[in-house]
């Protein structure tokens, strides 16, 4: 079918959507939200489906640059490892450190990237003016950056984003490579609107929320440090009326989702863990990488509590983005969420690829509980409350949910 | 003389089985280009008889018109609507528990069958199900011993004499009353009510639940179908639409956001959550778009009058169903084909997601249902004819006959007929309604209600 929006326009305009559902009279429609979930998952599935291909394309093509000297080598080797997309290293904002020229290859092919990337640090900015609302917990950490971890994209058929392209025309765009670096932010969206996707927890520490510099400022830094965002789902006070769900849309790595049970009231947090070609994409995933299981997020996972809604007026006055749903009182304890860096891992995907006809595929995000991560040597081990950041403005995608979930 | 319409299926209408000509008739609303959101009608909805037509706005009114008797020396008057009484259904309220705003628009109204001198009806917004009385006065009581004429008590030692009140006339006044509040049993949006055939129960479906009601027994529903999932993040469909059979008052039906029909036995089991037929036509995989799914949800889904097919609409056409015959429709009718390439800018404008309802006529012979720039689309059956007509105030003269549109899909634009590209996404016709016995039919366009009747001589 003909469709004069492309795939990322279309993922733009369905969240804009459901973030203007949530402030609609009559409260959260069901039914239109999940046939914008439809649109949404459609659109991504093309959109990786496309991005794949490139990716592919250009690891053929590195491939056979491998003939250059050895001292290329080393970069080489982080991306060209068969089955690998020879081009995760040019996600550049993404990365960690160098791979600076690498990410020129394609300027093209990285708007549409950069675009997102400059959505999400808009969402960061707004993060970074609450300060009474530190930066959601549970981001989905998208971009491992240990540039050790072999980036070995190994885990890219587990990614449950990463159906096989499903028969839709190629869009005929190239790919465009992210472009590093400032510029005003192209996307119409108000600025609250990214923010209001980012899932807010109020125990979590300001560091997450702020990106360290504003967007233009230091592209390497806001490269390397993906925005701490929107957690799909974590924050409490998510309702459940829709769907709950993280994740990512198709960028980012682990999230929480939390969920308040309309009919008994109870609040309940699952961590999800999804790997998305995306975050494997952008070089250095570590949970790419590797295969092996980690530990999962424990603490947060199924925790229970009963939801207040009486904060949720209070918070929603607070803030300018002004949809983030209420905070409860008590619960969990959640460690800070510190800012998103490359060095943070991913948790690995429980693939889920195969059923693409229910919420958890289209979001991406396996609601397995206790989701296994691989840490990156040289890191800490992450806290257990994942505060993973997304890396991309499609991982803030999950984030997203938290307005058609609450009901 | 009119001959009646009733009939299972296949009986001519007047006018010779072949085509209709409709003629405008009146219509009802203000003329103002500004429309106030609140006038926006939201359902119309014809009695058993034909007699009155309801209608429910995004404000929470209903304003019930009543036809007029046939007058011999009015002849032209011809049983025109006129308004018989108004009211205030639903009010907006809030959700303090859900901290959730409850829209007071009226998204169903429903007749019951008339038993009395009094006619009820059901209206429903989001959450909560009203039944109402509307009756007639047109007699008052005179003469009271203990009170004077304006009603101010008398003194009993006043009274001397004793005599027995009598009932004068009055102006006609029509009282609507509240007699039953259905409360608190949807925890999502209510999107249908239907009528039992045993004119006893009721049915009210949200997006995941049906549940059925006494129409006497208020604060107690049974939950017929469920079909929220356990955990939520699985949900892949919610339900759209439902309807009980219009005879056998155990079997129901509903429609879901995926296309599909479910056909449900309330005998087999007191949760119907396992269906008896399901009705699903197979996609076609060349077809394919990123909405797909939002075009096969379906938004309306009707019984005939025979009971023996049923009806369903979702965002591009009409099909009838054999209930008989699951694994795809009888006949399936392109409302707006000419959309199908324009999907995305309406996936923008939201006009994607607009839910058409679909009527039958009294003989079950012709469907109609609306579209946008205020066409509205019907279909006779039997001719496989079908015509495009437009509700606008251009073509309302009385009796002035409507002329058929044609929407021109590309290449050369013939003389009247008008493109794609022209057609006013802001005027959509959302709800029509056929009289029971008759061609008279009632189109809302946004805040004007227009009723067409046939030319019979």
């Amino acid at each position: 079918m003909e469709c004069a929006l492309d795939a990322q326009s279309l993922i733009s305009i369905s969240l804009r959507k459901i973030h203007s559902s949530r402030t609609q009279r009559g409260g959260i429609k069901l039914h239109k939200n999940l046939l914008v979930s439809y649109v949404l998952r459609n659109a991504r599935q093309l959109y990786l489906s496309e991005r794949y291909a490139e990716l592919y394309r250009r690891q053929q093509q590195q491939q056979q640059q491998q003939q250059q000297p050895p001292h290329h080598q080393h970069q080489h080797l982080a991306y060209a490892a068969p089955g690998m997309p020879a081009s995760a290293a040019d996600f550049g904002p993404l990365q960690v450190g160098g791979g600076g020229d690498a990410e020129a290859r394609e300027p093209a092919a990285r708007h549409q990237l950069h675009q997102l990337h400059q959505l999400h640090q808009l969402h960061l900015q707004q993060q970074l003016h609450q300060h009474q609302h530190p930066a959601p917990r549970g981001c989905a950490a998208a971009a491992g950056a240990s540039a050790g971890g072999a980036g070995a994209l190994s885990e890219l058929p587990g990614c449950a984003a990463l159906q096989p392209p499903h028969g839709a025309p190629h869009r005929g765009q190239p790919l465009e490579p992210l472009q590093p670096g400032p510029a005003p932010l192209p996307l119409p969206l108000p600025p609250p609107a990214p923010a209001a996707l980012c899932l807010r927890d109020p125990r979590a520490s300001a560091a997450c929320s702020a990106p360290s510099a504003p967007p233009g400022a230091t592209p390497p830094a806001a490269a390397a440090s993906p925005p701490a965002s929107p957690a799909p789902a974590s924050s409490p006070g998510f309702y459940r009326g829709a769907y709950p769900a993280p994740s990512d849309f198709g960028v980012h790595c682990s999230s929480q989702t939390t969920v308040l049970d309309l009919d008994t009231h109870v609040v309940t947090t699952v961590e999800n863990g999804y790997l998305h070609q995306d975050c494997c994409a952008s070089a250095h995933c570590p949970c790419c990488g590797q295969g092996a299981p980690g530990p999962g997020l424990a603490s947060a996972t199924g925790c229970k509590r009963k939801y207040y809604p009486g904060q949720e007026e209070e918070d929603e006055d607070e803030e300018d983005a002004g949809d983030l749903g209420a905070e409860p009182p008590g619960g969990a304890p959640f460690a800070p969420c510190k800012r998103a860096r490359f060095e943070d891992f991913c948790p690995d995907s429980s693939p889920d690829a195969s059923n693409i006809s229910n919420l958890i595929s289209i979001f991406g995000s396996g609601f397995s509980g206790l989701v296994s991560r691989q840490p990156d040597s040289s890191e800490q081990p992450p806290p257990l409350n994942g505060q993973l950041c997304a890396k991309q403005a499609l991982a803030s995608l999950g984030a997203w949910t938290r307005a058609i979930v609450a009901f | 003389h009119k001959r009646h319409m009733r009939g299972a299926g296949g009986g001519g209408c007047p006018a010779g089985g072949n085509d209709f000509q409709w003629c405008f008739s009146q219509v009802k609303g203000a003329i103002d280009e500004d429309v106030a959101e609140a006038d926006i009608i939201s359902t119309v909805e014809f009695n058993y008889s034909g007699d009155l037509l309801a209608t429910g706005d995004k404000g929470g009114r209903v304003v019930i018109f009543q036809r007029e008797q046939e007058n011999k020396s009015r002849p032209h008057s011809r049983g025109e609507y006129n308004v018989y009484s108004t009211f205030q259904s639903h009010e907006p309220e809030f959700d303090y528990l859900k901290s959730l705003e409850i829209e007071e628009k009226i998204n169903k109204i429903r007749w019951l069958p008339q038993q009395n001198a009094a006619h009820f009806l059901l209206s429903t917004n989001d959450k909560t199900i009203k039944l109402w009385k509307i009756s007639e006065r047109d007699k008052r009581a005179e003469g009271y011993n203990l009170k004077d004429e304006d009603g101010r008590l008398r003194d009993p030692f006043r009274v001397t004499a004793l005599r027995v009140p009598i009932l004068k006339p009055m102006d006609l006044m029509v009282e609507a009353s509240p007699r039953r509040i259905f409360a608190n049993a949807h925890t999502y949006h209510i999107n249908s009510i239907s009528v039992n055939s045993d004119h006893e129960t009721y049915l009210s479906a949200d997006d995941l639940r049906i549940n059925l009601w006494h129409l006497e027994i208020t604060d107690r529903s049974f939950n017929i179908v469920d079909i929220k999932p356990a955990n939520m993040e699985e949900l892949t469909e919610v339900i759209t639409a439902a309807e009980f059979h219009p005879h056998q008052c155990n079997v129901l039906v509903y429609s879901s956001s995926k296309g599909t029909v479910r056909l449900c036995d309330m005998r087999s089991s007191a949760l119907c959550d396992r269906h008896s037929k399901f009705f699903e036509e197979p996609e076609d995989p060349s077809s394919r778009s990123f909405f797909s799914e939002i075009i096969s949800s379906i938004s309306d889904v009707k019984f005939s009058h025979s009971g023996r097919y049923m009806m369903t609409r979702d965002y591009l056409s009409v099909k009838v169903w054999d209930l008989n015959m699951e694994s795809r429709p009888v006949e399936t009718h392109q409302v707006h084909e000419y959309l199908r390439s324009k999907l995305c800018s309406l996936y923008e404008n939201d006009c994607i997601f607009d839910k058409f309802e679909c009527c039958w006529n009294g003989s079950d012979s012709a469907i109609m249902t609306g579209s946008y720039n205020n066409f509205f689309r019907m279909f006779d059956r039997n001719a496989r004819r079908d015509v495009t007509l437009e509700a606008s105030r251009e073509n309302s003269k009385p009796r002035a006959s409507l002329k058929p549109r044609k929407v021109c899909t590309g290449g050369k634009r013939k003389k009247d007929e008008i493109s794609v590209d022209s057609l006013d996404f802001n005027k959509k016709i959302l709800h029509t309604a056929w009289h029971p016995l008759e061609n008279i039919i009632a189109v809302a366009a946004t805040n004007n209600l227009y009723i067409f009747q046939d030319k019979i001589n």
